[in-house]
């Protein structure tokens, strides 16, 4: 498949994989349990788009819902979840420690890309990462 | 009760639902394909009308309050021909969220009897629609 292509292909949107994050995020505190309402002002967007957006997620076995409309991921969801945050995390660490991007502009970069890298490719990132911080003198790890 | 800019924001989030749901059943509308495709125009046709007064009140309370309309939406509307029970399915879902979204403001304006009024109004109405929905698709 062309690159181009692959690109297109990815089974996760980013819209997708922000509204899994925020369910994780909010579910924290209720037992893994979100309300429509707060994924809607957690992602600023209205609830009747969030409703829309989740019956696909549903619909692709990522999320759960109640008889009162709660909503929680599932194991699969989950697993995306996981995946999408260990890709952010490596993606910024490179940033972070090997290009010295500040922050800020890595957390906004590696946003960008979090649900796009493969595995592969996050592996071979974190690894870098910390052969990287190894080989500097140790004042300036 | 909330501050008068709280309540100024949450009208403001209402309107967008409204607002959206009209932007939502027009791009349906034209979607829908199937033998039953123009006895359910109507049925759009009415609902876009609906909410679009929904969201025209809605501003006009903003108005009422002394405050100015702020609409913020971000809606990239897509999709191909879609049947007229995957259409009210979708419907339902952003209806059912309207009316919640009114069920859960409605005790912020207590007291207030302008924007109490309202709301129950908009309940009511919002009922009647997840009703109507819900029985299109029995």
């Amino acid at each position: 498949m062309e690159t181009w292509k692959e690109f297109e292909a990815n089974e996760l949107t980013h819209s997708a994989a922000h509204h899994l994050l925020a369910i994780h995020e909010l579910g924290l505190e209720y037992g893994g349990w979100a309300r429509v309402s707060d994924i809607a002002k957690e992602l600023a967007i209205t609830r009747g788009s969030v409703s829309i957006n989740l019956r696909t997620l549903k619909k692709r076995g990522y999320v759960v819902t109640d008889e009162h409309r709660m909503v929680k991921l599932s194991a699969k969801g989950l697993e995306i979840v996981q995946a999408v945050q260990s890709k952010k995390a490596a993606f910024k660490a490179f940033l972070v420690e090997v290009l010295s991007v500040s922050e800020h502009q890595a957390d906004i970069d590696s946003c960008k890309v979090e649900h796009l890298i493969s595995r592969e490719t996050t592996e071979r990132l974190a690894e870098f990462v910390e052969q990287f911080k190894h080989s500097q003198p140790a004042h300036i790890r | 009760m909330k501050s008068k800019a709280e309540l100024v924001d949450e009208l403001n989030h209402l309107m967008a639902e409204e607002t959206e749901a009209f932007l939502r059943y027009f791009q349906l509308r034209y979607r829908l394909r199937g033998t039953d495709r123009l006895a359910a125009e109507g049925f759009f046709d009415k609902a876009m009308q609906e909410t679009l007064d929904h969201a025209t009140e809605i501003a006009g309370k903003i108005r009422a309050l002394g405050q100015t309309p702020k609409l913020e939406i971000k809606l990239s509307l897509g999709g191909g021909p879609v049947k007229l029970q995957e259409a009210l399915a979708e419907s339902l879902e952003f209806e059912q969220q309207a009316l919640d979204a009114y069920k859960e403001f409605l005790p912020h304006v207590a007291g207030d009897t302008m924007l109490e009024d309202f709301i129950r109004k908009q309940i009511a109405t919002e009922t009647e629609h997840v009703q109507e929905i819900t029985m299109l698709l029995e």
